[in-house]
């Protein structure tokens, strides 16, 4: 039974990790850049709603600020100071690592760092039981939003003109570019939609477990190895990813407690070894 | 070669020669504490150097060098504190650890390319870090090794203990220094800039280019590992703070502040920018970390080349290179690496913007960020990557 409740919560921080590794993977797979600060967004993004909630008492307000704002400091970085590396990946990288530096030492000016608890709302406290132990709404709820912006996105990106587009930008830029498509206004828009995505995931994690400064690295790692493991770029390598990080996560922590973050690397060496592209890996 | 060259190598020398003569004699009349912050110039400085070397050499950013010095540092601690292993077999033993991990490492990391190789090599220092927390019979978790000595028979040089751990320090940086300089104007490092502009030329050219991207990401190990003996020594302590993303980021920081093309000097006057910073910064807010991130910010957006470049154009005139002419389409890739073995960073400079029409247009215009010679490398890898 303890088996079932920590698969059960696996797949809770699989949930949240997901809609993490959605935003970067995309980003990774339209601009070939690895988004550096979209740790700091997802800290960010639950420090704001975190204030939001504490203010007006509203979590779902919160929730929404968190991905708003995120969403808004995503465009303006790409705005300022993206676009201006444009084509120059490494560069493209090597800025969002100066975004996240900032970012992660003015969320300690402004948040203070210390440790916050973000309170479960209302309508989803309380727990229903499974077999011998109680799930708590809160974890089914995580999942129920990773598994809703999943469908949404796989129909968005599979069946839609919009996804179409996306996923012909992720093969041959230049080619889409001299279909008149404005690509430009494309990386802009997918770029503030995994940031609005890093802010939501933000708040949401941020209630399940504590926010802490210094856990924008730490996440920014996980959604690091998901991407990894998954494949670069692919839509359904974020999927099988952040399940087994999530699994690796609580697995480990019950098997080999002193290990369990080391365990969390285990996987990725396996993979790389035999796939050094990922599981879903493109040959990119 | 016009005079402005000539001008240029006198003055590299008397700077050098003067250098070298500052430091012999400072811990004549220089307090403690200026001592400790040359030492701890020093060995943050080979750090850079082991970033640059990867950095500028073949274009790879890596963000695991402090990896090196941590299992050094932890290596050498844990044969004193725990072992009670001797001296030169456990700086011995220190050196086989973190040079089989790095042998593993270049490995992996050999089959990824410009992104991925920062982003997989930020897991591989995770995983040390990881393992450093959480291992806590051995590591002492986040307190770390404490109490680490200075081995009793290398005191040679003075009675005074600091002024000892100084010139073994300035020994050992000279040596290394030197050996590094010697390996950048070597062939071998001409092999690296020519992967770092074209891989696929190189290895038409019947070299083995992943063996050689292998031995480099050794060489910048080894210089890593090299700073750990010093840094555990010098401190007498080790624990994962040393190599945390922040202290990753550090030895990246101070690469491109100084220029990442400059290997020695940018790396070395990039360090001593950066702790300098972070000393005086830290002293006067709590929220230096956000002034050193601006300032990288804006070196990466509006200097590229680092600060470096600023003395290089005092140095060689408005052109900033040793005498060629300005512009024009002769700087080919060969010539230009060709020139390299003439000084440690010049001959790095950027050839020509690769890459599409639509990228040109969306650089800004002349001097932009694009126009750096990484975009060749990456263009070139990413053309690779995509076939």
């Amino acid at each position: 039974m303890i088996y079932l409740s920590t698969f059960l919560n696996g797949l809770t921080i699989a949930g949240y990790l997901f809609l993490m590794a959605l935003g970067l993977n995309l980003s990774f797979g339209l601009m070939n850049i690895v988004n550096m600060s979209h740790g700091t967004m997802y800290l960010a993004g639950g420090f704001i709603g975190w204030t939001v909630l504490t203010k007006t008492g509203s979590w779902f307000l919160g929730l929404l600020s968190a991905g708003a704002a995120m969403g808004v400091f995503a465009f303006l970085e790409d705005l300022f100071f993206l676009r201006r590396a444009r084509g120059n990946m490494t560069m493209e990288t090597l800025i969002t690592l100066s975004v996240s530096i900032i970012g992660a030492d003015l969320i300690v000016g402004i948040f203070s760092g210390r440790t916050r608890q973000v309170k479960i709302p209302k309508l989803l406290q309380g727990a229903f039981p499974v077999g011998d132990f109680y799930f708590p709404k809160y974890n089914l709820f995580i999942i129920l939003f990773a598994v809703f912006f999943g469908l949404i996105f796989w129909y968005v990106l599979k069946r839609t003109k919009i996804g179409m587009i996306i996923r012909a930008g992720v093969d041959d830029q230049e080619i889409v570019s001299t279909l008149g498509i404005d690509i430009k206004l494309l990386f802009s828009a997918i770029f503030t939609l995994s940031g609005i995505l890093a802010g939501m995931a933000g708040m949401i994690g941020g209630t399940f477990q504590n926010l802490v400064s210094g856990q924008d690295s730490s996440v920014m790692v996980y959604t690091l190895l998901i991407v990894i493991i998954g494949g670069m770029g692919s839509f359904e390598g974020a999927i099988f990813g952040s399940l087994i990080i999530g699994m690796a996560f609580t697995f480990g922590s019950l098997l080999a407690p002193q290990f369990s973050q080391f365990f969390l690397f285990a996987p990725v060496a396996i993979v790389l070894v035999f796939s050094p592209r990922g599981i879903f890996g493109k040959g990119r | 070669m016009g005079g402005s060259s000539k001008r240029a190598t006198l003055v590299k020398r008397a700077g050098l020669g003067l250098l070298a003569v500052a430091l012999l004699v400072i811990p004549l009349f220089s307090s403690d504490f200026t001592m400790t912050m040359i030492i701890r110039y020093m060995y943050y400085g080979l750090l850079t150097i082991s970033f640059g070397f990867l950095a500028g050499e073949l274009g790879l950013f890596s963000l695991m060098t402090p990896v090196s010095l941590t299992l050094t540092g932890y290596t050498i601690g844990l044969c004193q504190t725990k072992f009670d292993i001797p001296f030169i077999p456990s700086i011995f033993l220190a050196f086989l650890v973190s040079m089989s991990f790095a042998a593993l490492c270049g490995w992996m990391a050999d089959r990824s390319q410009g992104v991925s190789f920062l982003m997989l090599t930020l897991v591989f220092s995770q995983l040390v870090y990881s393992l450093a927390l959480q291992w806590t019979s051995m590591t002492n978790g986040t307190t770390g090794l404490l109490g680490i000595r200075f081995p009793d028979a290398l005191e040679i040089f003075s009675e005074n203990t600091k002024v000892n751990h100084y010139y073994w320090t300035l020994l050992i940086f000279g040596l290394t220094i030197f050996l590094v300089y010697r390996l950048i104007t070597s062939s071998y490092g001409l092999r690296l800039r020519g992967i770092k502009n074209s891989e696929t030329r190189m290895a038409a050219l019947g070299y083995h280019t992943g063996l050689l991207k292998w031995s480099a990401f050794m060489v910048s190990s080894l210089i890593s590992s090299i700073a750990g003996v010093l840094f555990v020594y010098n401190t007498g302590m080790i624990n994962p703070e040393i190599m945390t993303l922040n202290s990753s980021n550090q030895a990246l920081i101070s690469s491109i502040l100084g220029g990442v093309d400059s290997v020695l000097l940018g790396s070395i006057v990039g360090t001593v920018i950066n702790r300098t910073l972070e000393l005086t910064l830290g002293s006067l807010t709590r929220r230096y970390a956000t002034i050193v991130g601006a300032l990288f910010l804006a070196i990466i957006l509006l200097m590229p080349e680092g600060l470096i470049s600023i003395a290089k154009k005092l140095v060689y005139g408005k052109d900033g290179r040793p005498g060629r002419p300005v512009g024009g389409t002769v700087q080919g890739q060969s010539a230009e690496a060709g020139d390299g073995a003439g000084g440690t960073g010049a001959g790095l400079r950027c050839v020509t913007p690769g890459g599409s029409p639509e990228e040109a247009l969306a650089s800004g215009g002349p001097g932009d960020v694009v126009s750096s010679n990484d975009t060749e490398g990456t263009e070139e890898k990413g053309g690779k990557m995509r076939r």
